[in-house]
């Protein structure tokens, strides 16, 4: 099996990607593209329609035998099947309905919040010539907003209203527990990848939870993602943003 | 008997991506019919299971299961039955690709063009004050102001044409993927066609101009074959409007460009 991940800087979906491998013990060549620069547009497969319309923004793609694969959770899931290293899901079927549920969550509220935030505060910057590069026309939309400076109030509001809402669920969570499920999984990588950069923005929503505070350094410290965030190439990777997936356009 | 309570609405969109595979896994459940119409979803004895008001959920015992897509891979690890996820894990990131862009990006626009065309009309009759009412009760506030849009047909024109763009582009990516091999997201029938079927099934009477049987000959094989199989046929029987009749569409032998209107 040849894998090549080709990956920005660990934070985001890149990162939750980066430490699933690693978490996995799964050997790949690893290409760090820039993925704030738009540079995944640049690529041989971006072009290939299950990485064009990848909703997820500006991603990680896996390429597994000359199949070239998008959105984290599910790479993760990917990984989490054929790797050797411990499991990152529950063997059960209630509790994988809990990961994938949560992430599901994760992935449509959360996501797209922290990556306007973070945008907003860091923001990518790609040459016209990548913009013109972008296949998915609602993708290249966000793109130009975003490099325009046109972060709306309400979606601003929104996106707000939605970390506060994630870093509430997760301190009710934590209750008695050291990780979101019943051991270290993806939903702790994804939840996790997505917040890493939230407390510098938005430290209100992070105020009076400690438990939220603990298990954000229980996950910087667990072996694959220290691994994962030392293959930056910026001081703080945590600042590190490129647009990301839609916020909810009806409903 | 497995214990299992399914609360649905019409096989359908969302309702009928449950009801359909516990039905190819030969699971019996019991049925809770929520009149999506009625605001069944928003009274109290059903946020009582879940608070938030989406359908469907399904009770296992006591545990309560939400997010229809998260219950279909549930449904087919938790009871036997064949196995409606490949072995391949490559195929299974692929059914769940598709079941996101279908969930997060294509089904939302099929959604917002079927909501101001069925669900808000069939709404908009009631009396003002009580619409109002019902309104007030939805528990997420995103749904609110779905709910809103639709029953006072506030939809845009940029919006509609967006969601219309959307519809298009999705109709020619389901076609170009599966020319590529029989099932949407491997050569086994799975949770991604059980999916895409909920979505698409009346797509050549809803979208006769851009899905027929010289355009898109794939996606109406694909249609027909899984209209074909028996748990289809005993899922769509349990729909109670009109909405679930248009599956009868996929009988006609030939459907040409433009026809039917």
């Amino acid at each position: 099996m040849s894998l090549t991940l080709y990956h920005g800087e660990p934070n985001g979906p890149s990162l939750t990607v980066l430490a699933a491998l690693f978490a996995k013990e799964v050997p790949a060549q690893l290409v760090h593209i820039d993925l704030a620069a738009g540079a995944r547009h640049g690529l041989a497969c971006a072009h290939e329609p299950l990485v064009a319309m990848s909703i997820e923004g500006e991603g990680p793609v896996l390429v597994a035998d000359g199949e070239a694969m998008t959105d984290s959770v599910f790479i993760a899931c990917y990984l989490d099947d054929v790797g050797q290293g411990p499991a990152l899901r529950p063997a059960e079927p209630y509790g994988r309905w809990q990961l994938m549920s949560w992430c599901r969550q994760m992935i449509e509220r959360t996501a797209p919040a922290a990556a306007y935030l973070g945008c907003r505060a860091h923001p990518p910057h790609a040459s016209n010539a990548a913009l013109q590069g972008i296949g998915s026309v609602d993708l290249r939309a966000r793109w130009e907003q975003i490099t325009a400076a046109e972060f709306s109030a309400e979606q601003l509001t929104d996106s707000r209203t939605k970390l506060h809402q994630a870093v509430d669920k997760i301190e009710a969570r934590l209750d008695g527990r050291q990780w979101l499920m019943d051991g270290f999984s993806i939903a702790d990588l994804e939840s996790f990848a997505w917040l890493a950069g939230m407390p510098a923005l938005l430290p209100a929503a992070f105020a009076g939870k400690p438990r939220t505070g603990a298990w954000l350094e229980r996950v910087r410290s667990h072996p694959a993602v220290a691994r994962a965030l030392s293959q930056a190439r910026t001081a703080d990777p945590t600042a590190s943003w490129s647009v990301g997936p839609e916020i909810n356009r009806w409903g | 008997m497995h214990n299992v309570t399914l609360y649905h609405w019409e096989p359908n969109a969302n309702s009928g991506k449950p009801m359909l595979a516990l039905m190819e896994k030969g699971v019996a459940f019991n049925s809770h019919y929520l009149d999506l119409l009625n605001f069944d979803q928003h009274k109290p004895q059903y946020l009582a299971i879940n608070p938030q008001g989406t359908i469907p959920a399904m009770l296992h015992g006591e545990r309560v299961l939400t997010e229809s897509t998260a219950i279909m891979e549930y449904v087919d690890e938790a009871f036997a039955g064949p196995s409606l996820m490949p072995q391949s894990a490559r195929d299974r990131w692929r059914v769940r690709w598709w079941m996101k862009f279908m969930d997060q990006w294509l089904g939302p626009s099929f959604s917002m063009i079927g909501w101001s065309v069925f669900v808000g009309p069939a709404v908009r009759a009631k009396d003002p004050a009580e619409l109002k009412a019902a309104i007030e009760r939805i528990p997420l506030p995103e749904r609110r102001v779905a709910w809103r849009k639709a029953i006072y047909a506030q939809f845009s024109a940029a919006e509609m044409q967006e969601s219309q763009r959307r519809v298009a582009l999705g109709i020619r990516m389901l076609e170009q993927e599966l020319a590529r091999r029989p099932w949407l997201a491997s050569n086994q029938y799975s949770l991604a066609d059980i999916n895409g079927f909920n979505l698409a099934f009346a797509l050549p009477l809803s979208q006769p101009a851009l899905s027929n049987d010289e355009l898109t000959p794939n996606i109406l094989r694909w249609l027909r074959a899984i209209y074909a199989r028996p748990a289809t046929k005993a899922c769509w029987a349990m729909g109670r409007t009109n909405l679930a009749k248009r599956i009868t569409i996929l009988e006609q032998p030939h459907i040409g460009e433009g026809q039917p209107a």
